[in-house]
C-alpha cells in the first residue's frame, strides 16, 4: 500500500515535471508542423489568400524541378562533408590537446572564438578574403608564385570555400563537445590501458571512442541538422552562385515562401527536405535511443 | 597523437597548437584590422596587413550611435532563453531519463522536438506568427524568449538527456533509501553532477540566441525593442557596406559571448578539479 | 553564476518594464528603409515632429527583403500595425491589387488638394493602378532614384575616347582602358544572381530593343534584340575583373572609389556624394556620372523608385495622410536633398539653386529619370527577377551562350506568368 502511493507519487512527480517542457513544445510547433504537412498538400498562395488542394501535387513538381534537385545535391554534399570533417577535426583535436597544459584556458577560448561572432560578420569577412581580385588570400598565392584560385567564383570550388566556411567556424563546437566528454572519463582508465601496454592507436579505437560513442553521435546529429538548413553564409557569399553550384534547399525554400509566398510549394520542399534529414539522421537516432 | 594521455609532449605540440591558433585567429585578426582602418584603406586592391592610419573611428561611431540598448535587449533574450531552456530541459531530460511514460511517450518525444528542430525555420515562421499574433506575444522581447525555444530546447533537451543517462543510480537510489523526496534527488544529487553538463549546453544556447535573426526580424517591430544581429544588419546596407563599422561592430558584439564563455570555461575547470565529473 | 544570472535577468526585467515610456497623442508608424533612404527620412520625420509636438514617430529602418516580408505578413494579416509603409516599385501591383492600400485620392478630396503636378510624372503613375493618370492613386514617390552611367574622366581624357553615346562605345572605350591601363579593369557591375545581375543587365537589354514581357503579356527576354542584348553583355564582362560574378554593390563602389575600374554602368544616386570626398575615393573630381547610353533605342535607365503607401489598416490615417503629404512635399524633399542628398521625387526640387550648388550632379538623375524606364507590372516580379538572373549568370560564367541561356529563361518565364 505505501509502495503503492510512493509510486503514483513518483508518477505525478514525473508528469510535473515533464509538463512544462511538454506543454511548451506542444503550442510553440504543434500548429505549425501540421500546418507545413497540410500546406505542403494545398495550392495555397499566402499574398492573395487562395488555398485548394492539390494533393501530391506540389511533391511532383518540387522533384521534376532541376533547380531543386541541384539545390538538394549541393546541400546534401555541404551536410556530409562539413559534417563529417568537423565531426572528425574536432576528435583529433580534443585528442591532440587532451590533459593540462600551460595557457591552456587561454588557448581553449581563442579556438572557440568563430562560433561567437556574428555569422553576419563571419560571411563578411570570409567574402573579403575569397574575393579573386583583391581577396588577401589570392594576393598571397600570387606573392608566392602561385596561380589565383577561383575561391567563390569557381562552379567547382564555391561549395568547398562555402564548406571552408563552416568548418572554420563550427569546428570549435565538435572540439569543446568531444573535449567535455573526454574530460568527463575517468584518467586511471586510460592509464590503465597504458600499462597493459597497449599502443595509441588501439587506445584510441579500443577505448576512448567507444565510450565518446554516445557525444560522437549526438554531435554528428546536431551538425547534420543544421548544416542541412545551411543559408545564411550562402545568402551572404555566393546568393547561391555561380551558376547553381552553392543553391540549397533552404534558400529554395526560403524564395519560395518568403520572395513568392507560395506556402503550398515551400511546405511541400521542407517536406521532402525533412524527410531527407530523418532519413540520415535515423542511423544516429537508432542508436542513440535503442537502449530506452 | 603523442599528447595523448602520455604526459610528455613531443616537439610537434607548440607546433599543432601554433597552427590551429593561426587558422582560428587570422580571420579574426582581419576583422580587428578592418576595423580599425580608415574606409579608403579597406578598399585598396593590394590588401596590406597592417593600416596604414589606424583611427579609432568606427569604434566611436558605434559608442555614440546608442546601441546600448540592442545590447540589453540581446542580452536579456539570451539569458532568458537560455535559462527557461536549461531549467525545463533539465527537469524534461530528467523525467525521460527516470521514468517510462506511457505509449511510449519518452521517444516520441524526444522524436517529435527533433523534428522540430529539423525543419526550416522559414516554413515555421509564418504559423507561429498567427499563433503569437493571438496570444499577444508579438513585438516583444518574452515572446522572443518564447520563440527561441524551438531552436534551443529540444537542442537543451538532447543534451541534458545525454548527460543524465550517463550517471550512475547508485547516488540517487542511496537518497531515496535515506527518505529524499524526488525533488530532492534532482536538486541535491543530479543538479550537482550534470553541472558540468548544463554549463557546455549553456554555451551553444546562448551562441543560437545570440545570433538568431530570423524570427527577430519578423516578430520585432518597435526599433527599441530590437536586438544586435538586427543592427549588425544595417551595417550591410543596399548601397554600401560600412566595412569598418560592420567589423567593429562584430568585434564588440562577441565580448559578451566570449565574457560569459571565459566564467562557464574556469567553472568547468574547477569542476572537475573537485572531480565532480 | 547562476545567482549572478538570475540577477541580471531580474534587473533587464524591470528595465523592459518601465521602458514603455509617456505616450503622445498620435503615434504613427511608419515601414521605412534603413541606409540612405532611412537617414534621409529620419531628417524629414525629425523636422516633421518639431513641427507637430502632438503626433511622435516610429520608423523602422529595415533591409529592402525584411520591409516586403514583413509589411505582406502584416497587411495580409490585418492587424494595422503600420501606418505607412514603403514599397519598391516592381513589388507594387501586388500591394494594390489585393486591396491592402488606402486611395489617397479619398485623403486628398477630404483635405480639398489635390496630387500636384511638381512630381515627376512617371514616378507618379507607378503609384497608380492601372499605371495611368487616370488611375486611383495609392501611394506617393518617396525618391526619384534611378540608375545611372559613370566613367572616369581622367581616363576617357587620357585614351582621347569621346563621351559615351552608344554601349558600344562604351565597349570600345572599355578594351582599351582594360588594354592599356595596368591595374585598372575597363568595367566593372554586379554579377550575382537574381536582383543584382538583372539590374546591372537592364538598361543595356532595353536599350538594344529587349523587352521582358511583350504586348500580348507574354515573356519576350529571347527575341532576337535580347540576345544581341546578351551577346553584348557578355563581351563587356571580358573587361571586367575576373570576380565580377560575385559582385554585389560592396564591391562594385569599392572598385570605382579606389579606381580599379574605369567605368561602372549601373551606378546609384546615393554613392554620389562619396565620389568627390577625397578621404572616401582615391579618385575623387574624376568619376564622371550620366544616363546610360543609347543603343538602338534611346538611352533607357532603370527606375528604382520606393514609393509611400498607406495600409488600409492603419488607425491613424489622418495623421499619417498628413505625414506622407509633407514627406513628399517640396520643402521636405529639398530638406532630404540638401542634408543626405535624397534624389527628389519633385521637379521643382532638382531646379532649386540652394540643392544644385550641393549636388551638382542632380541634373543628369533627372534626365535619367525622365528618360527612365521602369521594370513591367507583374504580380510575379520577384519570380521572374530570380529566373532571368539565374540564366543571365549562367551566360556570365560561360555555362552557356546566350542564345541558350534566354531560351531557357524564358521558356521558364512562360512558366512562371501562367
Amino acid at each position: 500500500m505505501i509502495r503503492e502511493t510512493r509510486m503514483k507519487g513518483k508518477a505525478l512527480f514525473f508528469w510535473a515535471i515533464l509538463s512544462p517542457a511538454l506543454a511548451l513544445m506542444v503550442w510553440l510547433t504543434a500548429y505549425p508542423m501540421l500546418s507545413v504537412a497540410v500546406t505542403s498538400l494545398q495550392n495555397y498562395n499566402y499574398m492573395t489568400d487562395t488555398r485548394s488542394w492539390v494533393g501530391l501535387g506540389n511533391y511532383g513538381d518540387i522533384l521534376g524541378d532541376r533547380l531543386f534537385l541541384q539545390s538538394f545535391r549541393n546541400t546534401l554534399v555541404f551536410c556530409l562533408g562539413t559534417t563529417l570533417v568537423e565531426v572528425f577535426l574536432g576528435i583529433v583535436l580534443a585528442l591532440v590537446f587532451y590533459g593540462d597544459f600551460r595557457g591552456k584556458r587561454t588557448f581553449m577560448i581563442l579556438a572557440i572564438f568563430p562560433m561567437m561572432l556574428s555569422t553576419m560578420v563571419v560571411c563578411a569577412v570570409w567574402k573579403t578574403l575569397f574575393h579573386y581580385d583583391i581577396g588577401l588570400l589570392n594576393y598571397t598565392l600570387q606573392s608566392l608564385g602561385l596561380e589565383r584560385f577561383g575561391w567563390l567564383i569557381d562552379k567547382n570550388k564555391a561549395l568547398s570555400s562555402l564548406a571552408l566556411v563552416d568548418i572554420w567556424q563550427w569546428t570549435p563546437f565538435s572540439f569543446i563537445v568531444i573535449q567535455a566528454g573526454l574530460a568527463s572519463v575517468p584518467a586511471e582508465i586510460f592509464e590503465a590501458s597504458l600499462i597493459d601496454g597497449a599502443s595509441s592507436r588501439q587506445r584510441v579505437f579500443r577505448i576512448t571512442l567507444p565510450i565518446l560513442r554516445d557525444q560522437i553521435l549526438l554531435l554528428a546529429l546536431l551538425r547534420t541538422i543544421d548544416t542541412f538548413k545551411v543559408f545564411a553564409k550562402v545568402y551572404a557569399l555566393t546568393g547561391g552562385g555561380p551558376g547553381n553550384a552553392t543553391e540549397t534547399t533552404s534558400l529554395f525554400i526560403y524564395r519560395e515562401a518568403f520572395s513568392y509566398f507560395k506556402f503550398g510549394r515551400s511546405s511541400a520542399a521542407s517536406m521532402i527536405t525533412l524527410a531527407a534529414v530523418v532519413l540520415m539522421s535515423a542511423f544516429y537516432l537508432r542508436k542513440i535511443l535503442k537502449e530506452e | 597523437m603523442a599528447a595523448y594521455v602520455a604526459k610528455k609532449r613531443g616537439i610537434l605540440f607548440p607546433l599543432a597548437l601554433a597552427s590551429i591558433l593561426f587558422v582560428t585567429l587570422f580571420p579574426i585578426y582581419w576583422i580587428i584590422v578592418t576595423a580599425l582602418k580608415p574606409s579608403i584603406e579597406n578598399i585598396s586592391p593590394v590588401p596590406f596587413l597592417l593600416p596604414h592610419n589606424a583611427t579609432l573611428a568606427n569604434f566611436a561611431a558605434l559608442l555614440s550611435g546608442g546601441y546600448l540598448r540592442n545590447l540589453l535587449n540581446s542580452v536579456f533574450v539570451t539569458g532568458a532563453s537560455t535559462l527557461l531552456s536549461l531549467v525545463l530541459a533539465l527537469l524534461a531530460a530528467y523525467a525521460l531519463c527516470r521514468y517510462r511514460f506511457p505509449f511510449r511517450l519518452n521517444q516520441a518525444f524526444l522524436i517529435w522536438i527533433i523534428l522540430a528542430k529539423m525543419l526550416p525555420p522559414v516554413v515555421l515562421a509564418v504559423p507561429i506568427y498567427e499563433v503569437f499574433m493571438k496570444a499577444k506575444f508579438l513585438n516583444s522581447l518574452w515572446g522572443l524568449v518564447l520563440v527561441y525555444q524551438v531552436y534551443t530546447l529540444p537542442y537543451c533537451i538532447w543534451m541534458l538527456f545525454g548527460f543524465v543517462k550517463s550517471l550512475p543510480l547508485e547516488y540517487e537510489e542511496a537518497a531515496e533509501i535515506d527518505g529524499a523526496s524526488p525533488l530532492q534527488v534532482l536538486g541535491r544529487i543530479v543538479l550537482p553532477l550534470v553541472r558540468t553538463g548544463i554549463v557546455a549546453t549553456a554555451i551553444f544556447t546562448v551562441i543560437v540566441a545570440w545570433d538568431e535573426f530570423l524570427f527577430a526580424v519578423l516578430f520585432i517591430r518597435s526599433p527599441e525593442l530590437l536586438t544586435l544581429p538586427l543592427v549588425i544588419v544595417n551595417f550591410i546596407g543596399e548601397f554600401e557596406t560600412l566595412w569598418g563599422q560592420l567589423m567593429a561592430v562584430g568585434l564588440l558584439a562577441a565580448l559578451p559571448v566570449l565574457l560569459f564563455s571565459r566564467i562557464v570555461y574556469r567553472h568547468m575547470s574547477t569542476a572537475y578539479a573537485l572531480g565532480l565529473k | 553564476m547562476k545567482r549572478f544570472l538570475i540577477v541580471t535577468l531580474l534587473v533587464l526585467t524591470a528595465f523592459s518594464v518601465f521602458a514603455q515610456a509617456a505616450k503622445k497623442p498620435v503615434k504613427l508608424v511608419i515601414a521605412g528603409r534603413d541606409g540612405d533612404y532611412g537617414n534621409a527620412m529620419q531628417v524629414a520625420v525629425d523636422a516633421y515632429t518639431a513641427a507637430h509636438p502632438e503626433v511622435s514617430i516610429e520608423l523602422l529602418k529595415l533591409s529592402g527583403d525584411d520591409i516586403y516580408q514583413k509589411s505582406v505578413i502584416d497587411l495580409r494579416s490585418g492587424t494595422g500595425s503600420y501606418d505607412l509603409i514603403l514599397i519598391d516599385d516592381p513589388k507594387s501591383l501586388q500591394f494594390q491589387k489585393a486591396g491592402w492600400l488606402a486611395d489617397l485620392g479619398d485623403y486628398y478630396k477630404k483635405a480639398g488638394k489635390q496630387a500636384d503636378p511638381d512630381f515627376i510624372q512617371s514616378l507618379v503613375n507607378l503609384c497608380r493602378y492601372p499605371n495611368q493618370p487616370s488611375g486611383k492613386l495609392y501611394g506617393l514617390p518617396f525618391v526619384g532614384n534611378v540608375s545611372l552611367f559613370a566613367y572616369r574622366a581622367d581616363l576617357y581624357k587620357k585614351y582621347s575616347l569621346p563621351e559615351p553615346k552608344t554601349w558600344t562605345d562604351v565597349l570600345v572605350a572599355a578594351k582599351k582602358i582594360s588594354e592599356n591601363e595596368s591595374g585598372v579593369s575597363g568595367v566593372t557591375f554586379r554579377g550575382v544572381k537574381g536582383n543584382p545581375i538583372v539590374t546591372a543587365f537592364l538598361p543595356v537589354f532595353w536599350a538594344f530593343g529587349g523587352e521582358l514581357i511583350d504586348a500580348k503579356g507574354q515573356p519576350s527576354v529571347n527575341s532576337p534584340e535580347g540576345i544581341k542584348a546578351l551577346s553584348y553583355f557578355l563581351e563587356l564582362a571580358k573587361y571586367a575583373p575576373k570576380g565580377v560574378s560575385m559582385n554585389n554593390t560592396a564591391q562594385v563602389r569599392d572598385g570605382l572609389l579606389a579606381g580599379t575600374a574605369a567605368i561602372a554602368p549601373e551606378v546609384w544616386p546615393a554613392w554620389l556624394g562619396s565620389m568627390d570626398d577625397p578621404t572616401k575615393s582615391k579618385v575623387a573630381g574624376n568619376v564622371r556620372v550620366m544616363k546610360h547610353p543609347g543603343e538602338v533605342t534611346k538611352s533607357a535607365p532603370m527606375i528604382g523608385i520606393w514609393h509611400i503607401a498607406m495600409p488600409a489598416a492603419s488607425k491613424n490615417k489622418d495623421a499619417a495622410f498628413d505625414f506622407l503629404v509633407y514627406v513628399t512635399g517640396k520643402e521636405a524633399q529639398k530638406l532630404m536633398a540638401i542634408q543626405t542628398g535624397l534624389p527628389p521625387s519633385r521637379s521643382s526640387v532638382y531646379d532649386d539653386a540652394d540643392v544644385l550648388k550641393l549636388r551638382p550632379w542632380y541634373p543628369a538623375v533627372r534626365d535619367a529619370l525622365v528618360n527612365g524606364k521602369a521594370r513591367p507590372r507583374t504580380m510575379v516580379w520577384g519570380e521572374i527577377e530570380n529566373v532571368l538572373g539565374d540564366y543571365l549568370q549562367m551566360a556570365l560564367i560561360g555555362d552557356l551562350k546566350p542564345d541558350a541561356a534566354l531560351n531557357e529563361a524564358n521558356a521558364k518565364l512562360v512558366q512562371v506568368l501562367k
